[in-house]
């Protein structure tokens, strides 16, 4: 059971604080903990910190200190997973997490705190149960504006207008909606995690796929909504369905709202959202990609006669030439000691640093298209090159994002509501893949 | 905060009188005032405003409680959010103003009756957290009612409350029957209710272990198991929290709830799946392993535990820390999930850490080829932590599947080649393991690591080498140059090292003898006399006694088999395993430590067990999962981290030599007594054609000649108190037959007792000795050898013990003496280390002579010479002693030391003052000249000894004042 619970600014100023227990100590715990969280060396585990028989879990979201205490034998999961859920909560309530947001809003927060847990134990995070219990009303931090679309997000927006969804439009609080009478709208993403590792072979070593589908409802009257995934998705590893390629993961869960009556034969989830953002699919794919892995590395490594260190790279995208992969930086871990960089990159927009605290060139490239190549050649200083220190390059590690692509081929076939509704409403489908751990050994 | 911290302070100063508070008398007054202003409003908006203000000011650490009857009169209030403000006031400051707080005990009251459920909630909720005892009086009856609300938002609300007020006053709750109304709960028909009334239970229980409120029956656990399909997730964690406490009766009902718990394993809160994980693992303790069943639960159980390593880095941490442990427990869960344990580049170090030590853990004859390649990756990264732990893996993956050693061998090898510093030292401490796991098969590399020896910078890589040299010493040519090469910093070095390197010598000693004694010997009163460590000591000393006592004894014991070790290394000791199983989830897993560990006091504080496998699953090991039961039966010996040679030295039966504790005088006897004896007993480890080779003997000659320097070293430290107390067996003084004193005592020879005396018997020198066997053996084969000594004593002849001892017999010995033997200065001067044998053992004591026994008969000095040698020898060299209580005539005097070989020389009287002067010639040619002034009627005399060796005064004087006394 939670004992306290507070939310901290970056710098440690205690943004709300409640006691659940009414049995505080003599400690000043904010402080306490701000100390230790700040002081943790970054090879420890920040999971559990511990003043005498006081356990501090935290998460760090929108930039502020979410944390619990517990004097018990609790378990770590559930109050992690409680302060995300809070987090969330609060995000869904306020638009937006930030100190400013939880400032204004500090009323409705107690409030939700109130409900959400009696007395240390955690009695719901559903939003659809809260909104019988809160009074107060959000005061949303930035006047949420149909025209701002100035910052246009990277998501492509796959809905019947064809228009470009802006990144910030699920940023704002879902009570506005039934007040506000708010534009009626609801998002369903489909994000992707992946790790690979690439043998220094060119072998495809291990592909892991996590994914999740979103959705992010701001109808005020929707009962319940069907979304279709492609019909021909098979779970597990002996299920086939289909022909040809069948789109594949290998273990999915659900929301405990979702209802499966059409999933096993039509691949339809059911569900009634409630207002706010809720996970309801989550699903992993091990080692099975049906697409080739979106990039291979050509590395050649080798000492010129001046003892300087020669790194050519070839980068290439095997994407379908329709998608392009964005924000791709690769990383290259070199030998200790290396002083200076000299580079040749193929275009104006790229670039290259040494990073010397973490022994790696970091090469940036701000967009990458399907089925093209790019090379970059490296020349570094390294004094005392040694052939042991050659076994320092690699592996190289590989961060980007894919917008409008899945890994796993997962689509959304359709987003329907029922009843229809009444208003104009829009549905927005979004897709990305994230890198989450994609390396090339050398 | 500091600002906050001081006013909580002032808080509890200052109570009601919060107005005194400096923070409101100086700048924020107006603050304060305004706000009272606003909440005494009438118009509600503004009214709320205010609570707002005071509530963001209490947050921030102001201290608003001055302002508590003005927020108390807002809460007659029909606006939900106005109360639920002023509530949360109300919540905070009542603990301070426990009187005012009774003011809105009214309005509570009147709000447990509201139509409304939401506000009957908000008021025995919020009165249950105000912690005033007054207050708990009032809470009682709007608490029995909410508990039978027929809203169950209000129920599970009142659930909670009973534990609230069981914490303020439990004698209340259960006089006034609530804990009767919250196991009713239970089965209640809204599964929020059940979840919050079993969470209550649960918690009420821990602060009472014995108190059988959780009756967990199968009737109960049949409701629990059906609220849990339809409560939250929250409360689904509550009731399978509960159920993990439940034993089952059988295995059929163990079945029937690992069915019903098992759809839980898919839930989207890792919280839930961990918790369901948790019944799980229990209850298959109680399922036949035959059983079909048993297989399909450990497949399902395996997906989720997957998927908890999706989540965030610290989540993956928690996860991995119960994988950690399940693995230990049942490894045939995850045996096929060896891929989701390899790391990612990006996970942060402790992460990695883990799940290596996982995929150790998980390394099988199946999987080695690809774990290797992996480690063998890992070995290359950045992180030194990481690699070495990389490193290390390898090399426990060679002792666990000996199918891959060869390969893991080759790995370590190629990274050796690196010469990353660290990498290559790595490689050899787990290689030195390697070896012990399999002698005698991989020695080839031994060359190469060689190469490395100078590169190695950390203590347990230095001793891993070290071993390494000493245990294949006969392999290595330049073992010797090697060691000796350690040897020169022998006392810089960390205690492991130094444990090592004695340990090593003594191998390389018992493997090449003949080269290495110098070496040994130095190694050893390295170890013993200058050295302030006991555990380098002790172990010193042992190598020495066992060496110079028997050294076939020596090598069988330091060059012993050992045991080999095992495959598995730190696996958390079984009990503790079980426990923690038990706590899969918590902190505790977390830890990997028992909860009482870290709880505070004794509540909460109960030894989970997991419960007995059924009869009929015991004997029926399917073979998967027979090699795994032996792991958690018995706990498997683990790797010595260091000094492997304790193991064997524990082996070593040492009760023969020592019965008892021996004292200390007679342990160092035996210590020291071993200097020399080294020589002899190394005849018999030689064997008989080393014996005859003359370069050998002399060998053996010139080691003794290398130790004076360290031996005769006055700062043997501690030794000479030992010394000290070695005097108290006796200093046979006075006449030519001073009583006899034991030596040596039968509990501490085998039964072998020798009390003894020295005497000089017409110029000839006598040890004499009485022999008496105390044991149930006869004895026979006596032999004596002495110890180097001041004066170069030695027997002139054998010891002649002609006739067998029986038991209980005694025989008197005479043993002749010459002055002819090793000469070696002792502390003190006249302390002798002597050693007897027979055919039961070696014994060995310390004694001290008489110096006036070596006082020789032509000791008298010519007149003349007396005075120039007398002048000659400088002033510094002239001690002055006392003799007491001496009532002598100088003539008596003179008669009486004449007996002793001291001669008078001259007589002179001075004002009734005589003086005599006396010389004294010892053994070695010293001579010692006398002045003893007697003054008529005084007891007391003086004497003045004048030599050129002043060192030996001390003894002589000893020897004139015993003299004079007997």
């Amino acid at each position: 059971m939670i004992r306290q619970l507070f939310i901290l600014s970056s710098k440690g100023d205690p943004l709300l604080f409640r006691d659940f227990r009414g049995e505080t100590g003599d400690d000043d715990v904010v402080n306490v903990f701000y100390q230790k969280v700040t002081a943790l060396p970054g090879d420890q585990p920040p999971v559990v910190m511990t003043l005498r028989d006081l356990h501090f879990l935290h998460i760090r979201q929108g930039g502020l200190y979410w944390v619990a205490t517990t004097s018990a034998d609790s378990s770590p999961f559930t109050i992690v997973e409680f302060l995300n859920r809070l987090a969330a909560l609060v995000k869904d309530y306020c638009g937006g997490l930030s100190e400013k947001s939880v400032q204004m809003n500090f009323a409705l927060i107690y409030e939700l705190l109130d409900e959400v847990l009696d007395y240390g134990h955690i009695q719901t995070t559903s939003s659809d149960m809260l909104k019988n219990f809160l009074q107060s009303e959000a005061v949303s931090s930035r006047p949420f504006s149909l025209f701002d679309l100035s910052n246009v997000g990277l998501f492509g927006a796959d809905t019947q207008q064809s228009k470009v969804a802006p990144s910030s439009a699920a940023a704002r609080p879902i009570q506005a909606s039934r007040e506000q009478g708010g534009r009626s709208e609801i998002f369903a993403d489909v994000v992707e995690r992946m790790s690979v590792v690439v043998g220094s072979n060119g072998v495809l070593m291990k592909a892991d796929v996590e994914g999740e589908i979103r959705v992010k409802c701001f109808m005020p009257s929707c009962s319940e909504i069907r979304i279709g995934l492609n019909e021909e998705l098979s779970i597990g590893k002996s299920q086939l369905r289909g022909y040809g390629a069948a789109v594949r993961v290998d273990r999915c869960s659900f929301h405990q709202g979702v209802r499966l009556d059409e999933f096993d034969s039509h691949r339809i989830l059911r569900l009634c959202p409630s207002q706010g953002e809720q996970t309801v699919m989550q699903y992993q794919l091990t080692d099975d990609l049906p697409t080739a892995p979106p990039f291979r590395l050509f590395p050649t490594i080798e000492r010129d006669g001046t003892g300087r260190l020669i790194l050519f790279l070839k980068l290439r995208c095997d994407l379908p030439p329709k998608s392009s992969a964005v924000n791709v930086c690769a990383s290259v871990p070199v030998p200790k000691g290396a002083v200076s960089l000299s580079q040749e990159l193929s275009s104006p927009d790229q670039s290259a640093e040494l990073q010397s605290q973490n022994r790696a060139v970091v090469w940036q490239i701000p967009r990458l298209a399907g089925g093209t190549q790019l090379s970059a050649l490296f020349k570094l200083d390294v004094p005392g090159l040694s052939s042991a220190s050659m076994l320092e390059v690699g592996p190289v590690g590989l961060s980007f994002e894919l917008p409008k692509f899945t890994a796993t081929g997962l689509q959304i076939r359709f987003l329907r509501l029922s009843p229809v509704q009444p208003a104009p409403s829009q549905r927005w489908v979004r897709y990305v893949t994230h890198s989450d751990s994609y390396s090339i050994r050398i | 905060m500091q600002e906050w911290a001081n006013q909580l302070c002032e808080n509890r100063q200052f109570g009601s009188k919060m107005t005194d508070s400096k923070y409101f008398t100086t700048t924020k007054k107006g603050e304060i005032f305004e706000l009272k202003a606003e909440l005494n409003s009438d118009k509600k908006e503004k009214k709320k405003e205010a609570v707002k203000k005071v509530i963001a000011s209490m947050t921030v650490g102001k201290d608003v409680s001055a302002l508590f009857p003005d927020v108390v009169n807002c809460m007659q209030t029909d606006n939900l959010e106005l109360k639920k403000l002023v509530y949360l006031y109300l919540m905070n400051y009542a603990k301070s103003q426990p009187d005012m707080a009774i003011m809105a005990v009214n309005t509570f009251v009147k709000d447990c009756e509201d139509p409304n459920p939401l506000i009957r909630a908000l008021a025995v909720r919020t009165m249950g957290c105000i912690r005033v005892d007054k207050i708990t009086e009032y809470l009682c009856e709007p608490l029995r009612k909410c508990l039978k609300d027929e809203d169950p938002y209000v129920r599970k609300t009142a659930a909670v409350c009973v534990a609230k007020l069981h914490d303020i006053n439990a004698q209340l709750v259960e006089d006034q029957g609530f804990l009767d109304t919250l196991k009713d709960l239970i089965s209640d028909s809204n599964p929020m209710v059940v979840a919050n009334a079993v969470a209550a239970l649960s918690e009420i229980a821990e602060s009472h272990p014995n108190s059988n409120l959780l009756d967990l029956n199968p009737q109960t656990i049949n409701k629990l198991l059906t609220a849990l399909n339809e409560c939250t997730e929250w409360g689904q964690i509550f009731i399978l929290d509960c159920l993990a406490n439940y034993t089952p009766r059988d295995d059929r009902e163990s079945q029937s709830i690992c069915e019903r718990v098992t759809p839980r394993l898919s839930h989207a809160n890792s919280a839930v799946v961990l918790s369901a994980v948790k019944v799980l693992m229990k209850f298959m303790e109680m399922l036949p392993k035959d059983l079909d069943y048993y297989g399909t639960l450990l497949k399902k159980l395996a997906p989720p535990l997957v998927t908890l390593l999706s989540a965030e880095p610290e989540l993956q941490y928690v996860a991995l820390r119960n994988i950690n442990l399940i693995v230990q427990r049942r490894p045939e869960i995850m045996k096929h999930e060896m891929k989701v344990f390899f790391v990612k580049y990006n996970d942060p170090i402790y992460v990695k850490l883990e799940k290596l030590d996982i995929m150790i853990r998980l390394a099988s004859q199946a999987n080695i080829a690809q774990v290797l390649a992996e480690l063998k990756e890992y070995a290359t990264e950045v992180d030194v932590d990481f690699v070495r732990k990389a490193v290390r893996a390898i090399g426990r993956c060679a002792i666990k599947v000996e199918q891959s050693a060869e390969r893991c061998v080759s790995t370590l090898l190629d990274l050796i080649q690196t010469k990353v510093n660290y990498v290559v030292q790595e490689a050899i401490v787990v290689i030195k393991d390697i070896f012990r796991k399999y002698p005698n098969k991989y020695e080839s590399v031994i060359a190469t690591l060689c190469e490395n020896l100078d590169s190695l910078d950390e203590p347990e890589a230095r001793a891993a080498m070290i071993w390494i040299v000493g245990e294949y010493a006969e392999r290595i040519d330049n073992a010797d140059e090697l060691l000796e090469s350690f040897l020169e910093g022998f006392h810089d070095e960390s205690t492991q090292v130094q444990l090592q390197l004695l340990t090593a010598i003594v191998k390389l000693f018992l493997k090449k003898p003949t080269e290495t004694q110098e070496l040994v010997q130095q190694v050893l009163s390295l170890a013993t006399q200058d050295s302030d460590n006991p555990d380098l000591r002790d172990r010193g000393y042992i190598y020495w006694r066992l060496l110079s006592t028997d050294p076939v004894a020596a090598k069988e014991v330091v060059l012993a088999e050992k045991p080999l070790i095992s495959e598995e290394t730190d696996l958390i000791e079984p009990t503790l395993l079980e426990e923690l199983i038990c706590h899969i989830g918590t902190l505790a897993s977390v830890y990997h430590k028992p909860p009482s560990a870290f709880v505070e006091g004794s509540r909460g504080v109960q030894h989970k067990r997991l419960p007995c496998s059924a009869g009929s699953g015991e004997s029926v090991d399917s073979p998967e999962t027979s090699s795994t039961a032996g792991v958690s039966d018995a706990p498997p010996a683990v790797i010595p981290s260091q000094g492997d040679l304790l193991g064997d030295l524990l082996n070593l039966d040492l009760t023969p030599t020592t019965t008892g504790p021996p004292p200390p005088a007679v342990s160092t006897g035996m210590q020291l007594g071993a200097m020399d004896l080294l020589g002899g007993g190394l005849d018999s480890l030689l064997g008989g054609d080393l014996g005859g080779n003359p370069a050998i003997g002399a060998g053996f000659g010139a080691a003794p000649a290398a130790m004076p320097a360290s031996f005769g070293a006055p700062g043997s430290g501690g030794l000479d108190d030992l010394f000290d107390l070695g005097s108290g067996v006796g200093m046979p003084m006075g006449a030519y037959s001073p009583p006899k004193s034991v030596w040596l005592q039968a509990m501490k020879a085998k039964g072998l007792e020798i009390s003894g005396t020295f005497a000089r018997r017409a110029g000839v020198i006598q040890m004499e000795m009485t022999l008496t066997n105390k044991a149930m053996s006869v004895m026979t084969d006596f032999a004596i050898q002495f110890n180097r000594n001041s004066f170069g004593l030695s027997p002139a002849g054998p010891l002649q013990v002609l006739t067998p001892l029986s038991p209980n017999q005694s025989i008197e010995v005479a043993l002749p003496l010459n002055t002819s033997g090793p000469v070696m200065k002792m502390d003190p001067l006249n302390n002798l280390q002597v050693a007897v044998k027979n055919n039961i053992d070696v014994f060995y004591f310390s004694c001290q002579y008489p110096i006036s026994m070596l006082f020789v008969e032509d000791g008298k000095m010519e007149r003349q010479i007396f005075l120039a040698t007398w002048k000659d020898i400088p002033n510094e060299n002239e001690s002055q002693f006392q003799i007491k209580d001496c009532h002598l005539s100088s003539d008596a005097v003179s008669n009486k030391l004449q007996g002793s070989n001291i001669f008078t020389i001259a007589k002179r009287t001075v004002d009734g003052q005589d003086m005599l002067y006396l010389s004294v010639k010892l053994t070695n040619g010293i001579w010692v000249l006398a002045e003893l002034r007697i003054q008529a009627g005084n007891p007391n005399y003086t004497i003045s000894l004048k030599c050129r060796a002043p060192e030996v005064s001390q003894c002589v004087f000893q020897s004139y004042e015993a003299v004079l006394k007997n």
